[in-house]
């Protein structure tokens, strides 16, 4: 992304302490952004990263770059807005399962249908950490946590089947115990032209103990290991995302480069080659 | 009353009231007149009465009367709605067949002295073979000619508004000719104007409108906004104008979208705007909290329309002052402006920006519908102000660290830098921070932080826009007031006997106390002019100042003041 830009690991390092718990998925997945940023040749000072209000919002300020940590559930129409001010610069948002599929789940949906060009990294670790263990909508049926002490009633939302049903530009399933893969994806992720969606499956060792780090590792399979898989099918791809219960599919399930990015299709932003930011005076 | 007249077409919404109302006021401005259009109409799309009233006038008028010197009816709902509005003398001309007028409706052109008359527009375009739609045409052309002015002005103003339509302006150009030749028959109305001098570049312009070309000159290049009226004309303007501006106008998927990307947009270092009304703001007001604790500039347009929860939407109101002061959870500095004519809706708009811009804070902007959609006579440009944005530039930025975004200062404002224009990277945190933007919760930091944001205010009142006084500078009656209140009380201090002043508060939050002191210890008596049922502004007002107001005249049912309110309540004092 930069020309001859030399991008270190330690450029994106912080002096803050991390606060997380031990174990917490979220170590792994700061690892992997960088290191996906590293190989991107991107310095700290040419990316956005947007947090949402979460336990992985706390890490805002415990890795480099240029950073905004904002409200719970309204990471993603952020994001939005400061990539159509600047549209050369890579946005990456990240939220909760609870902050996005409950509070911010309006925002997620036209994201996809509207195909702006950032990434959106789902910390999924099936509860809300930060408000200490309540169920999600990625809970499983019959979990029994603080705010539902009887068992969880409702039914959980598949997230990548769910996204991958709205005709997505790109969908990417991954786990916090891979941070090669996560690595690989959010390279991939980054670079696609439109809304990459990615969802980490992230083990809570405080709050979930159903989804522990060594259950998801048991059932984890990347779709890369299978024959005849193509990212560019759809139907293929909503019958691998299907199952969270026995085989879990991780990787690039989904993607579609034909579909134009908002940005790109807007008529009045044809033939115009600077940022928005480029024209407050110039205009 | 001397030199001002007025004309009010009504009839059912989708019948061509507001066509007419503005061919009109183009044919007027066209002899040199000024106009002011003021629109009544229901919240649905057909049916349901409607009027568009012109108030005309060889000066500069900017607010309408209760009653009509004509009345120019296409039905029979509308007649009934409208009749009493007729002044003494005036005349109504319809076409609704077979008017049975009530008894009341007879009592009241009775004492008006009020005649009525009928036109047959259905026999006239059956005739023609011409659907019944162009009963307006007919009828307006008719009061043109009966006013005594010419028909060429009127056909060249179809003729440009139907340039691409030839049919519907042949069509159009035939009932103005039938139309004019009937009035020509007919007795003159006496319109009693001063001959105008002819002006160049008159033009009719919305408040929305003035806002909208405010936001494209100062170099607004964002807008997002999900419709609401009154604010939607904002959003219709900035779309059709998009391709050239080039701005990128998006309606979002609801009001918290909006907002948040429009702070996102001014984050990363570009001009972007918002608008609503009262529902659409209270959905905003968690973004205006986030603004004020991230120090990112955020203005948005609050189009005030009467509440609460639906209410009325295409009525007026300015009851949402109380809202756009305390919005938000915690405390934080904003700056609250009020627009009340084209002037102001131009220069606060820019002012806005200025504002958030060099205090990197929430501007909330309030209009009203009345001054959003009604139509005002334009005869000057405005001009622009110089945009400030108070950004670090140039060689400066390769000089900046992370701490220099929240920096401590004496004036409580820091350095600010668009999103990768240097190496220094730092956090925006929603959460309470030190200078970098990394978290605190130690409680000495967080004190000083929250003490440097609120420093701000201190700055801010030292460049807002003063309260205006007209009228004498002291005196026995000082009205005051804010936002369309300003239109017809200025407007009716020109016609009432009694000597009165007007004080006009345009920054509605921070208020400067200092100031409003000194201006209205020159007074004995203060009486509150407000579109509310609170008197918001008043409360402030005995809260900040310790004052007390002798009267308060409040209203709430939706409608303007009318001039004529206005100059009987002047003379009643
Ligand atoms: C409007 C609002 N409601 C509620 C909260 C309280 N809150 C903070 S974090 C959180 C849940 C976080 O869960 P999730 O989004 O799954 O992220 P995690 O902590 O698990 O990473 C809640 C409800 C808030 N900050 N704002």
């Amino acid at each position: 992304m930069c020309n001859g830009c030399k991008v270190k690991y330690s450029d994106y390092y912080s002096d803050n302490i991390y606060t997380w718990c031990t174990n917490c998925g979220n170590y792994a997945i700061h690892q992997a952004l960088k290191r996906s940023l590293v190989k991107l040749k991107i310095p700290p000072y040419q990316v956005l990263l947007c947090f949402d209000i979460g336990c992985h919002g706390n890490g805002a300020d415990k890795i480099g770059g240029y950073r905004f940590h904002g409200l719970h559930g309204r990471v993603i129409p952020f994001a939005v807005g400061a990539h159509l001010a600047n549209h050369k610069m890579p946005v990456i948002a990240f939220g909760g399962d609870g902050g996005t599929l409950d509070e911010g789940i309006n925002h997620l949906i036209h994201a996809v249908r509207s195909n702006y060009n950032i990434t959106f990294i789902l910390h999924n670790n099936g509860n809300f950490g930060l408000t200490k263990g309540q169920v999600t909508p990625t809970s499983p049926k019959g979990l029994a946590m603080n705010s539902n002490p009887f068992g969880l009633i409702e039914d959980q939302i598949n997230v990548c089947k769910f996204l991958l049903n709205l005709e997505p530009s790109f969908v990417a399933r991954t786990f916090s115990g891979n941070i090669h893969q996560m690595e690989r994806v959010f390279v991939d992720a980054i670079t696609h032209k439109g809304f990459s969606f990615v969802e980490i499956l992230q083990a809570c060792p405080t709050y979930n103990k159903v989804n522990t780090h060594e259950k998801i590792y048991s059932k984890v399979y990347d779709v890369d290991e299978l024959d005849d898989y193509d990212p560019q099918n759809l139907s293929q791809a909503l019958k691998v995302s299907s199952d969270l219960d026995n085989k879990i599919a991780t990787g690039v399930l989904y993607f579609n480069k034909t579909k134009k990015d908002f940005y790109s299709r807007l008529p009045q932003r044809l033939n115009r080659n600077k940022a928005l930011i480029d024209e407050v005076k110039n205009y | 009353m001397k030199n001002r007249f007025s004309v009010k077409i009504v009839g059912e919404s989708g019948q061509g009231i507001n066509l007419m109302g503005e061919v009109l006021s183009k044919a007027f401005l066209e002899l040199g007149y000024y106009v002011f259009g003021y629109r009544e109409y229901p919240s649905l799309i057909k049916g349901g009465s409607a009027s568009y009233q012109l108030d005309i006038s060889a000066q500069n008028i900017n607010s309408s009367f209760k009653s009509s010197n004509v009345i120019i009816g296409l039905s029979r709902i509308a007649l009934s709605q409208y009749l009493s509005d007729i002044s003494d003398g005036g005349l109504i001309v319809h076409n609704v067949v077979k008017f049975q007028k009530s008894e009341a409706e007879n009592h009241i052109l009775k004492s008006k002295n009020a005649s009525e008359e009928f036109i047959d527009t259905n026999s006239l375009l059956d005739k023609l073979n011409l659907n019944y739609r162009y009963a307006n045409t007919f009828l307006v052309s008719l009061i043109w000619a009966r006013l005594g002015f010419d028909v060429e002005i009127l056909q060249e103003i179809f003729k440009e508004y139907f340039k691409e339509r030839d049919d519907i302006l042949e069509n159009n150009l035939t009932c103005i000719n039938l139309g004019f030749e009937e009035g020509s028959n007919q007795s003159l109305v006496e319109h009693g104007l001063d001959k105008p001098e002819k002006k160049a570049n008159l033009e009719i312009m919305t408040g929305n409108e003035a806002i909208a070309r405010s936001a494209i000159a100062c170099g607004v290049r964002a807008f997002y906004a999900y419709p609401m009226t009154p604010a939607s004309s904002i959003l219709e303007y900035l779309a059709n104008n998009a391709i050239n501006t080039g701005m990128i106008v998006k309606q979002a998927e609801d009001e918290i979208t909006a907002a948040q990307m429009t702070l996102g947009s001014m984050f990363m270092g570009t001009r972007a705007m918002t608008a609503t009304s009262g529902g659409g703001f209270d959905l905003m007001t968690e973004t205006i909290s986030l603004a004020g604790m991230t120090e990112t500039p955020f203005v948005c347009v609050l189009a005030q329309r009467p509440g609460p929860a639906t209410g009325l939407p295409t009525w007026t109101q300015a009851g949402d002052l109380n809202l756009a002061i305390f919005a938000g959870h915690g405390e934080f500095p904003r700056c609250v402006l009020a627009c009340s004519d084209l002037e102001s809706c131009h220069r606060l708009t820019q002012q806005a920006f200025n504002i958030a811009e060099y205090f990197q804070i929430p501007v909330i902007v309030l209009t009203e519908k009345h001054i959003a959609e009604s139509y005002f006579t334009k005869d000057t440009n405005f001009e622009n102000l110089p945009i400030i944005r108070n950004l670090v530039e140039g060689k400066a930025l390769e000089k900046l660290s992370p701490n220099d975004r929240y920096q401590f200062t004496d004036s409580g404002v820091s350095k600010r830098w668009v999103i990768g224009a240097s190496k220094a990277t730092f956090l925006a945190n929603s959460d309470e921070h030190s200078e970098d933007g990394s978290v605190t919760e130690d409680a000495s930091l967080a004190q000083q932080m929250y003490e440097k944001r609120m420093k701000k205010y201190t700055g801010l009142l030292k460049v807002i826009p003063e309260p205006t006084l007209f009228g004498k500078t002291s005196g026995e009656f000082l009205l005051i007031g804010w936002g369309s209140v300003k239109l017809s009380v200025l407007d009716a201090i020109n016609f009432a006997d009694k000597n009165v002043s007007y004080l006009h508060l345009e920054v509605l939050h921070p208020l400067d106390i200092a100031k409003l002191s000194n201006i209205m210890g020159r007074f004995k008596k203060y009486i509150a002019i407000e579109q509310n049922y609170l008197g918001q502004m008043s409360k402030i007002l005995e809260m900040e100042l310790k004052i007390s107001f002798t009267d308060k005249w409040l209203k709430y049912d939706g409608r303007p003041f009318f001039v004529d309110e206005v100059i009987k309540y002047i003379n009643k004092l």
